[in-house]
């Protein structure tokens, strides 16, 4: 049997004139799909919406409540877990140099600072290699170069902030 | 301002109070999608507690731009579809009406035969939802039960309007499909159809 247009103006739940209505009652009459169809629709728009058991928002505060104290039970054996592992970490690694510093503290200390002085020293030179650079090399470059380096530069931070905000933009939904 | 986005936006700075009122006003439609969706009303129960739950924690991360209803109902579906995917199988009670109580028939009903009769299709149709796909059943429940329009069905289900008008054409029609096979002696007599055409 042929269902077109019953089925489709079922499904699309067109407004019929009085001689569609009679057509589509005709149709009705001889087709079961059809009539089954339209039963479901008449199922459909008289349904009833179903409530919760009373007290559904006391069930909520109280589950609401145990979900709280079991996040702040896990976040307290979280912290203490990491505190404990970041000291017993901390204690291992540093263990060599808190063995020589309470066997020799005299020793340690003295080799720290020579440690120290001799760091100073070189980050000395490489500021006043640094310094001598910076006065030489820009009279080698010519202006297009600096030019095409602060197009880049500029192009760059564009992209940057771009990608930034389409990545941190949050989505709706679950 | 209208009292919900006051009480959005009191529950977004931590006030529970404001969100307990929210779950008052929404308990109703989230519970019934659950209980459409997942068929039984212990899961339901539950499904919808864990729903509100998971608003109550993605709170901040609501858009007032739009719709909360949708949110949430969005929430409540993605929720229920999760479920019923992790579901091995189904053991729906034809036995219990929407309360979750036996169905009996209303005495003090002007028509005890006839509301028999209408909660028996209620039933049915109830039954028969369980066996749609979970999206094109929360696209049906969505459309019929929480009277949402198609636009706001494809931004909760995460779907083209295209794509939901056709999964409720499909739902339907495998609905009727399934109203078919009743025994004939048990259809109800269908009235005349006025416009539109339901």
């Amino acid at each position: 049997m042929d269902h077109r247009p019953f089925e489709d103006w079922l499904l699309d739940n067109h407004t019929l004139t009085t001689d569609q209505e009679r057509q589509l009652n005709t149709h009705l009459r001889m087709c079961s799909s059809c009539a089954a169809l339209a039963e479901v629709n008449l199922a459909l728009v008289s349904v009833r919406v179903a409530a919760p058991a009373a007290g559904f928002t006391d069930r909520f505060q109280v589950r609401l409540a145990s979900k709280k104290q079991a996040l702040r039970r896990r976040n307290f054996w979280g912290f203490l877990l990491l505190t404990v592992s970041v000291l017993g970490l901390f204690g291992w690694v540093s263990w060599p140099v808190l063995k020589d510093l309470i066997q020799s503290p005299v020793n340690l200390l003295a080799s720290w600072i020579s440690s120290l002085v001799s760091f100073w020293g070189s980050l000395q030179a490489i500021i006043r290699a640094g310094m001598v650079l910076f006065k030489v090399v820009p009279g080698f470059v010519p202006d297009y170069v600096w030019a095409v380096i602060l197009f880049a530069a500029g192009g760059w931070s564009m992209v940057w902030i771009v990608s930034l905000m389409k990545f941190t933009k949050y989505r709706q939904g679950v | 301002m209208t009292d919900e986005t006051t009480w959005i936006i009191q529950a977004q700075q931590g006030d529970d109070e404001a969100f307990t009122k929210l779950v008052e006003t929404y308990q109703k439609p989230v519970y019934n999608l659950c209980y459409r969706m997942l068929g039984e009303p212990e899961t339901a129960e539950d499904a919808a507690q864990e729903t509100f739950l998971k608003v109550y924690q993605n709170l901040t991360r609501y858009d007032r731009e739009r719709s909360f209803a949708t949110w949430l109902l969005s929430i409540a579906a993605h929720h229920c579809i999760d479920r019923l995917r992790r579901r091995r199988f189904t053991s729906i009670s034809i036995d219990e009406d929407e309360e979750g109580q036996t169905d009996l028939p209303d005495r003090s009903a002007p028509d005890p035969e006839s509301e028999t009769a209408k909660r028996q299709e209620r039933e049915r149709l109830h039954n028969h939802l369980q066996s749609l796909d979970p999206t094109d059943r929360a696209a049906i429940i969505m459309r019929y039960w929480q009277d949402c329009s198609e636009v706001e069905i494809a931004q909760a289900l995460k779907l083209t309007v295209p794509a939901v008008k056709s999964r409720l054409h499909r739902a339907r029609r495998a609905l009727a499909d399934l109203w078919e096979e009743k025994p004939a002696h048990v259809r109800t007599e269908r009235k005349p159809y006025g416009s539109p055409a339901f």
